[in-house]
């Protein structure tokens, strides 16, 4: 796909690069005027692009496993999980700056992805989702009881340190937005080149027919391998940015459930495009915030405090529904 | 030191005892059509679940428990109907995708009728049996004394009995009635069966709903001996699954064997770390998945797709 410069694509440019200004300009205006018109802060804003962006970043990660080699990966969570611990651990406990912490956890997070990958390498459909699973399960448990190596219980890691570069500390939320776009667009960029490359091609010759594959010369292994890698660097890299940005965090944060979810957004979008995924995770991310702010008024009026719980019954219904209606996702239909 | 190793042996046969009720559902499922069904440990936390909703009510435990099965078999069937069917001849991915969003719904739904908090049956509207202690002066009321000094409740002694009978009758049905036979033909070839007249849909809402009501069976056993809340299904579910796996899914001798290795394993897994005491299921299952996939007493083939 090849976008031209038109008008249209440069104001959605400009917009994306200038979010953070749009959205405390907001603010301004209501600070100015002192009228408040029920804008909840273009903090509060970023913070849900951000978390968008982050959900985009790991969607198109998992997509790469789900949509390109076509092996439900039900653990994705454990490599976002990986990621997290590493940087966060290296940052705060041994005091190693940021950009060094990144690439370290990336590395962490491919080799465990290598190594998953590896005896996996033969199971297809239900056994690699099931094996996936149990192997997040397992990080999970280690994160969760292991305090020698944490410092407190479930996994509870507070004060990681924000990053700094020539004595300014990026721990503003606009801060934050410019780095996870920057990831974003890097991570995209990879993507694409690979899609649209040799090893895009592979990947996708082994998703319809993996004898066939074999047979055209295709090294099955080898390239399955490869795709598990940069799967689990990209979730790995997740991690990093989520440590950095939550400061606090703990086991909760990557539970099964956050697997599911992500799979969700690369699902919605219709698996095998980068595009879909992202588009699915931009949905979801910000749907389950706005759901869990309406959810809250609603429970506000109800007296129904487990009314929250209705965010992740919802996204279940919309599996079921789109497998029936729309398998090939909402967004873009498969030919 | 040996009565303890006992006591646990027996706790795990329990265990193993519960897993064996659920690893049958999961096993009976994939043996027909071939799908994990992620929601069968939902339907498990929903039979734990009716079985409490209907004593707080006050509907006697004898009659709950069966009112419970025939719920759960009913929203196995559903689940099915609504689910699954439809995406018959979809693909493999589409089906686990639907198990895994209703599994999600489900467990979520529980989580909003009866809310997060972990419950117990009430006791004092279960049978009187159940409820064993040891007096002050060392009297074992509705309890066994084990050798060493140990005891053994007459309500685990109850949970192994019913799982016995239950897979008692479960081969029974299997192997000497009509619909058994049906069930044994579409596991070897739905396609095969259908032509020579059985209908496929049938059978497979008649295993859902045997599945499910045993898994409701085993909601409540656990719900006996531990506490009831939304989660349960999820963690018991996979363990159970791990069971299944080991005994070689579709075979359902192979998924008591599974269920009885699975509950010791976890028992004596707690004594060591009781952190990780639900990943020792998940390491053998891992582990057999790895080095024999076709499981202990499962039929070999190539690659499962």
């Amino acid at each position: 796909m090849r976008d031209k410069l038109t008008p249209k694509n440069i104001i959605f440019c400009l917009c994306i690069c200038f979010l953070p200004l749009l959205m405390y300009g907001i603010d301004g205006i209501e600070r100015f005027l002192s009228i408040d018109f029920g804008w909840p802060g273009g903090d509060y804003v970023i913070r849900i692009v951000v978390r968008a962006c982050l959900y985009m970043l790991l969607a198109v990660g998992l997509n790469i496993v789900c949509g390109f080699t076509g092996l439900l990966d039900l653990g994705y969570v454990a490599f976002y999980l990986i990621g997290g611990y590493t940087a966060g651990l290296l940052m705060q406990r041994l005091g190693v700056p940021y950009w060094f912490a990144l690439p370290l956890a990336v590395l962490h997070g491919t080799v465990w992805g290598l190594l998953r990958g590896i005896p996996t390498l033969r199971l297809t459909g239900d056994y690699f989702a099931i094996v996936t699973f149990g192997f997040a399960e397992l990080f999970f448990r280690v994160v969760r009881n292991e305090q020698w190596l944490i410092g407190a219980p479930n996994g509870q890691l507070r004060g990681i340190p924000s990053p700094s570069l020539f004595g300014i500390t990026f721990n503003q939320n606009w801060h934050n937005y410019y780095h996870i776009l920057i990831l974003l667009i890097f991570v995209v960029f990879i993507t694409y080149r690979l899609q649209n490359s040799r090893v895009g091609r592979a990947w996708v010759a082994i998703r319809e027919d993996e004898n066939a594959a074999e047979s055209m010369g295709i090294n099955v292994g080898r390239y399955k391998s490869l795709a598990f890698a940069v799967s689990a660097a990209i979730g790995a890299l997740g991690g990093c940015f989520i440590a950095q940005f939550q400061v606090n965090i703990s086991a909760p944060f990557f539970e099964f459930w956050e697997s599911i979810l992500i799979l969700c957004m690369v699902v919605l979008g219709g698996m095998g495009s980068i595009r879909g995924a992202m588009i699915g995770a931009a949905i979801l991310g910000s749907l389950g915030e706005i759901l869990r702010e309406v959810l809250t008024v609603l429970t506000r009026f109800t007296e129904y405090p487990e009314l929250v719980g209705a965010r992740y019954l919802i996204f279940g219904i919309v599996l079921i529904l789109l497998m029936r209606f729309r398998p090939g996702g909402l967004i873009f239909k498969k030919t | 030191m040996m009565a303890q190793i006992l006591e646990q042996l027996i706790n795990g046969l329990v265990l193993g005892g519960i897993y064996a009720l659920i690893a049958v559902g999961y096993t009976m499922v994939y043996g027909i059509i071939q799908l994990i069904n992620f929601a069968h440990g939902e339907i498990y936390m929903f039979g734990a679940y009716i079985a409490l909703m209907f004593i707080v009510m006050g509907v006697p435990f004898w009659i709950a428990v069966p009112l419970s099965m025939l719920l759960c078999a009913i929203l196995g069937m559903l689940i099915d109907f609504v689910a699954y069917r439809p995406l018959r001849n979809a693909p493999r991915l589409s089906a686990l995708i639907t198990a895994i969003g209703i599994s999600l719904a489900l467990q979520n739904l529980a989580r909003m009728i009866w809310s997060a908090r972990p419950r117990q049956f009430p006791s004092e509207s279960l049978p009187s049996f159940f409820l064993s202690e040891v007096t002050q002066t060392g009297e074992v009321i509705n309890a066994i004394l084990l050798p060493g000094g140990g005891i053994l409740p007459f309500r685990d002694v109850f949970i192994l009995l019913l799982a016995v009978v239950l897979m008692v009758v479960l081969n029974m049905l299997i192997y000497l009635t009509k619909i058994g036979k049906a069930m044994r033909a579409c596991a070897q070839n739905a396609v095969a069966a259908n032509l020579m007249g059985i209908k496929t849909n049938h059978v497979i809402a008649v295993t859902f709903a045997i599945g499910s009501a045993l898994g409701a069976v085993a909601g409540i056993m656990v719900g006996l001996s531990e506490v009831v809340t939304p989660t349960m299904g999820y963690y018991k579910g996979v363990a159970a699954f791990a069971a299944a796996v080991l005994g070689g899914i579709g075979s359902i001798s192979g998924a008591i064997f599974g269920g009885i290795v699975i509950g010791i394993a976890e028992v004596f897994g707690a004594d060591i770390h009781s952190g990780y005491r639900i990943a020792f299921a998940y390491i053998i299952m891992i582990l057999v998945i790895l080095i024999r996939p076709s499981g202990l007493f499962g039929k070999s083939t190539s690659t499962r797709a």
